[in-house]
């Protein structure tokens, strides 16, 4: 697929289950991370919350075009999805957010279904594959802009009502709440990843991408398998969608269906590992920070680079520099090259 | 270079995108059997008339004007002629190196400003930016492909796919850093229109369409006729294959990628009259040339310049049929019914 | 074995060790935002707007422009109530997009920032208007169309340029007023506008105040902006329709496409009628089109060159920059003036006291507009309002309402007579 040659070898192989193990360390981050509010300042947090949103973004990729080995360059469509059904149910109905998430996953898995169903009946493949996703969600993207039912290219303010609320996910802005919530989200997809490959869906899953006429000559059901994997990734995305409007309190069509929005599902699953469980989490975790980091350097930078100040665009430069050394050095991501090393002790 | 009329008859679903079990690089530029050519090209002229004259006539039922009609038609050609030019080196480095390249957009912003330095620093005609802009491009790619690209080679997609978004980022922001954010012009003395039926077009874009027209001959002639020429096609066919006969596949890249960016450099500076050159500027032709080169079938040079011009024309025309809704979203339509129905691209042929 | 134990603490690292190194000053415990800012020495007003990206250019102007009014303040002595207190401008690079626009305001607000001023981009406003409201400390926005930001109930948000719908109103009346001094009244307006928020409230507004002064409309067409590259087809229609004036809402390159294609397609048309064009009122369009682009119209807000402030500060603009100060770095210059002065009044840094001084402020503006700067209580600028400019000889000129006027509006101005 995306890989062209494909093989069973190393890098893209299933982790070999220590399930137990994952899920301890799923346990164990989620109580060190549910603690950083209490060590981190509102504009740290803001950024602790998009690594998360960005991590869940990813976890959803991962596991159509990692474990799945479909590369979808069109996330953005699910994430769009999930953000648009639930604030559309939001304002339009009063309609909780908490179910606007769950109508935004069914949308989003049908949407899901209907391209890959479409991409798959006409076989496409690799670049292929990538670019028809990708034409799907900018075609919402641009239907969204030019159409009244969801406001143009206005987009949608969440209302905000003054008191925190549990059901509509609003609480004082800097509040621990925000991250605790984008956590639990984050561990669930981390479960559910756990969970998915365990299951047979996700044996199958692998199996058709390391060899699709095999799989169909052990009566694996492909095309069943495909579609399923495409639509629990993109219900995953769309949870990260519906999150996204009820923290920033905003969504318009370039938010949600940009293509940048596709570029940042890839980013981090790339570089902390593709087809790995931790690899996009670790992946967001270097990237969400990478960008503040960067433009704080510049803003107040070490001795003797002070020339370096106030040039706007450099910070988008080192950024850039970095993600292609990164994806240049470590071509199996942050987290597979760790395992290879562990595994070669 | 294909013939892009000659093609095999095989049935269009089994076909020519990159499949898991062979060596990826199956585009194209391989030398076709001559088999039921003529049919098949009686078949697709038949086929593209009747599509023009229905979208003629919806064209005029929409506006009742066949002016307007005719200005779409022309603007449409003159436009897609420039889709064509920027989608001509894309194509090439898709079919040669399998690599997607979102950096593309960002090569050819280099030309604009080659341009604009050109013409504020010297005074020069703008065209005469092409004597600097396509040696210049040409060595900028194939130091890109040597020192960044190389290591990239056979990696999986999406990998590729980020070190290209990378070095567009770097690129832009180069510029940005260097130039400013302001816009920036470099426009041709006395450009004036000339009228055709009733509607106009100015020497600018003729000669942008005309030299495209003259470029994709060239690299046609390029692929078809000189040494390197056959070296590229034989590694797009089979990159493994051609090393065994003695090809330096590594050197091929290297050269593909080079005449690929010089290509960005010349369309960059024929475009850099027509457009507000800013540091983004090129992202604008990036998406629009990858729907070109798909529509073109990859790797194919005069598939490009003829997908071109059809996202030309249908951008145009589709403005007419659906005012309200952005040109891009007939572009997108038709994309995704090509990809569909024809994924090796309207020239392609099947492999 | 031990992997996933690795994989956990590989995750919670960077997490933490970023957010340390994220940005602020250690002990700067910020949520209020007043606190930390007020006493006596210096106090922060943060300044939101794209340094990089697509919009930088008007973005770092507008810094450049928000700069110059600290540095003015300051010059002046200060905030005197509070001792002199300077003031000190800790800028935000939004790169155009609403979350990032969101992150760089909460840091801002963080490191004691009393009052924001921002963004420039309507998707960026509008989130950094809600983290304004939710931390209570004041915004003032210099630009930003989408009238949208402040139908939201907002205490803590004001706006200095003027809404779609004045813009579009007064560019309307501004027409009917021209063309019938000049004994020859605009009869059918064409409109080309763009199809985002902005341009489609442009349109709507100018559709139902021409229609009002007896114009007829039509025909009316959208382009997306993002992608256009020509415009002759459009051009080519409005000729056909007969229309004698066209009517263009949009941003700068686009703008200069239009100019190109009237060139082109000759349309004999009386008049191209910008309002709140974001090309035909620049200093570079004029350079950039040539002559394509004389006696074109724009209605749209504007420093007044008229007054001896703006002048000089123009002035002060090209000696520190080296280049033209563009009206949205006024509106920025405006918007910090506009924040000292309601420090001023209120003697405090304590947010609400700001907000309430913002609320009741009259402050003399750099902008060509009906009174003094003052907010209605939605917090819009009441005084907002466009002035019609039009490009003569190559530079662009203030030519109507008459107490604006560098020069009189020359109307019929077939483009290419």
């Amino acid at each position: 697929m995306s890989t062209a040659v494909q093989s069973s070898e190393e890098p893209r192989a299933l982790p070999r289950p220590p399930w137990g193990r994952h899920l301890a360390a799923v346990a164990v981050l989620a109580v060190l991370l549910a603690l950083l509010p209490l060590v981190l300042a509102p504009a740290q947090q803001a950024v602790a919350v998009r690594v998360l949103i960005f991590a869940l973004l990813a976890l959803g990729w991962n596991i159509m075009s990692g474990f799945g080995g479909m590369f979808s360059f069109g996330h953005a469509a699910y994430f769009g999805i999930g953000a648009y059904v639930s604030v559309w149910l939001l304002v339009e109905r009063g309609v909780s957010p908490w179910i606007g998430m769950l109508a935004g996953m069914v949308a989003a898995a049908l949407f899901a279904a209907l391209i890959g169903f479409l991409a798959l009946r006409y076989r496409l493949k690799g670049a292929y594959f990538a670019l028809s996703t990708f034409a799907f969600a900018e075609m919402l993207r641009l239907l969204a802009t030019n159409s009244d039912l969801v406001n143009r290219a206005v987009g949608y303010n969440v209302p905000l009502r003054g008191e925190s609320s549990w059901a509509f996910i609003q609480f004082e802005p800097g509040a621990a709440e925000y991250l605790w919530i984008a956590l639990a989200l984050t561990v669930a997809a981390l479960v559910v990843t756990i969970v998915f490959l365990r299951s047979r869906l996700g044996r199958f899953t692998v199996a058709v991408r390391d060899d699709e006429d095999a799989a169909a000559a052990l009566g694996i059901p492909v095309m069943r398998t495909k579609l399923l994997t495409i639509m629990l990734s993109a219900a995953i995305t769309s949870v990260a969608g519906t999150f996204y409007v009820q923290y920033y309190f905003f969504v318009d069509p370039d938010v949600a269906f940009g293509s940048s929005v596709s570029i940042q599902a890839i980013l981090p699953a790339v570089i902390g590992g593709v087809a790995t469980i931790w690899g996009p989490v670790i992946g967001a975790a270097i990237l969400g920070p990478l960008n503040d980091l960067t433009a704080t350097l510049l803003r107040d930078p070490p001795p003797g680079l002070e020339f370096l100040q106030g040039r706007a665009g450099l910070d988008v430069m080192v950024y850039a520099v970095l993600l292609i050394l990164i994806v240049l050095l470590l071509p199996q991501g942050v987290y597979g090259a760790i395992r290879e090393r562990w595994e070669r002790r | 270079m294909t013939d892009p009329t000659r093609e095999h008859g095989a049935p269009p679903l089994d076909r020519g995108t990159v499949s898991t079990e062979e060596p990826p690089q199956t585009t194209q530029l391989t030398t076709p059997a001559p088999g039921g050519r003529r049919r098949a090209v009686a078949v697709r002229v038949a086929a593209v008339v009747a599509i023009a004259v229905v979208a003629l006539g919806l064209a005029y039922w929409r506006t009742g004007n066949e002016v307007v009609v005719t200005q779409a038609v022309l603007t449409g050609l003159m436009i897609g002629g420039v889709y064509g030019l920027v989608a001509m080196g894309l194509t090439l480095i898709f079919g040669v190196l399998d690599i997607v390249n979102f950096a593309h957009g960002a090569f050819l912003a280099v030309a604009l400003y080659i341009t604009v330095e050109m013409v504020g620093r010297f005074g020069a005609h703008p065209y005469l930016a092409l004597l600097v802009s396509v040696p210049l491009m040409f060595l900028l790619g194939a130091a890109v492909q040597r020192f960044i690209l190389s290591g990239a080679m056979g990696k999986p997609l999406e990998n590729q796919l980020l070190i290209t978004l990378g070095l567009a980022l770097l690129i832009d922001n180069g510029l940005l850093l260097f130039y400013g954010p302001n816009p920036q012009s470099a426009r041709l003395p006395n450009d004036t229109g000339i009228n055709v039926f009733g509607a106009v077009v100015t020497v600018g874009r003729l000669l942008a369409f005309a030299v495209a027209l003259v470029l994709a001959g060239l690299l046609y002639l390029l692929l078809q006729r000189t040494r390197l020429g056959t070296a590229i096609r034989a590694v797009a066919a089979n990159d493994s294959g051609a090393q065994m006969v003695g090809i330096d596949t590594r050197r091929i890249y290297m050269a593909t990628f080079a005449i690929g960016t010089a290509c960005a450099g010349a369309a960059g500076v024929l475009v850099a009259p027509l457009v507000t050159i800013e540091p983004t500027t090129g992202e604008l032709f990036n998406i629009v040339a990858f729907v070109v080169v798909v529509l073109g079938g990859m790797g194919n040079v005069v598939g490009a310049l003829v997908g071109g011009l059809l996202i030309g024309l249908t951008e145009q025309l589709g403005a007419l049929y659906l005012p309200g809704q952005s040109p891009l979203l007939s572009v997108f339509i038709v994309f995704v019914l090509v990809l569909f129905l024809r994924p090796q691209g309207l020239f392609g042929r099947a492999a | 074995m031990r992997k996933p134990w690795i994989a956990a603490v590989a995750v919670a690292m960077p997490l933490t060790l970023a957010a340390c190194g994220g940005s602020a000053p250690p002990g700067t415990e910020g949520t209020g935002g007043g606190e930390a800012g007020g006493s006596g020495d210096t106090i922060t007003i943060g300044s939101l707007h794209p340094l990089s990206g697509a919009f930088a250019a008007d973005g770092q102007q507008m810094d450049n422009g928000a700069q110059l009014a600290v540095d003015a303040v300051n010059e002046a002595g200060g905030i005197e109530c509070l001792d002199g207190a300077q003031l000190e401008l800790a800028s935000g690079d939004t790169q155009g997009a609403p979350e990032v626009g969101q992150s760089e305001a909460q840091r801002l607000i963080q490191e004691g920032a009393v009052a924001l001023v921002g963004t420039y981009n309507s998707a960026v406003s509008q989130n950094v208007a809600a983290v304004a409201e939710r931390n209570q400390v004041p915004f003032v926005i210099d630009v930003s169309s989408a009238d949208e930001i402040l139908q939201q109930g907002y205490q803590y948000t004001f706006r200095l340029q003027p809404s779609a719908a004045v813009l579009a109103q007064r560019g309307a009346q501004y027409l009917a007023e021209v063309s019938e001094q000049a004994g020859d009244p605009a009869q059918q307006v064409a409109i080309l506008h763009e199809q985002g928020p902005f341009g489609t409230a442009i349109a709507q507004g100018f559709t139902a105040e021409a229609e009002s002064q007896g114009m007829t409309i039509g025909p009316v067409i959208s382009y997306d902006p993002a992608s256009v590259s020509d415009f002759t087809t459009q051009i080519t229609a409005v000729r056909e329709a007969g229309a004698d004036v066209m009517m263009v809402a949009g941003y700068y390159r686009d703008g200069v496409l239009v100019a190109n294609a009237v060139d082109t397609v000759q349309p004999g048309l009386d008049a191209v009628w910008g309002v709140a064009n974001g090309a035909f009122d620049t200093p570079q369009f004029p350079g950039e089109v040539g002559d394509a682009g004389e006696g074109f119209f724009d209605a749209n807000y504007r420093l007044d060159m008229t007054n001896e402030d703006t002048q000089a500060l123009a002035e002060l603009y090209r000696e520190t920059h080296g280049d033209d100060i563009r009206t949205a770095a006024v509106l920025s210059y405006d918007a910090v003036q506009v924040i000292a002065d309601a420090l001023g009044r209120a003697c405090s840094t304590d947010p609400t006291e700001l907000r309430d001084a913002i609320s009741e402020t009259e402050l003399d503006s750099l902008i060509a507009q009906d009174g003094p700067i003052a907010f209605d209580e939605t917090g819009e600028n009441e005084n907002a309002a466009p002035i019609l400019m039009q490009v003569v000889d190559g530079t662009v000129q203030q030519v109507f309402p008459s107490e604006y006027a560098e020069t009189e509006p020359v109307y019929p101005a077939s483009p290419n007579s």
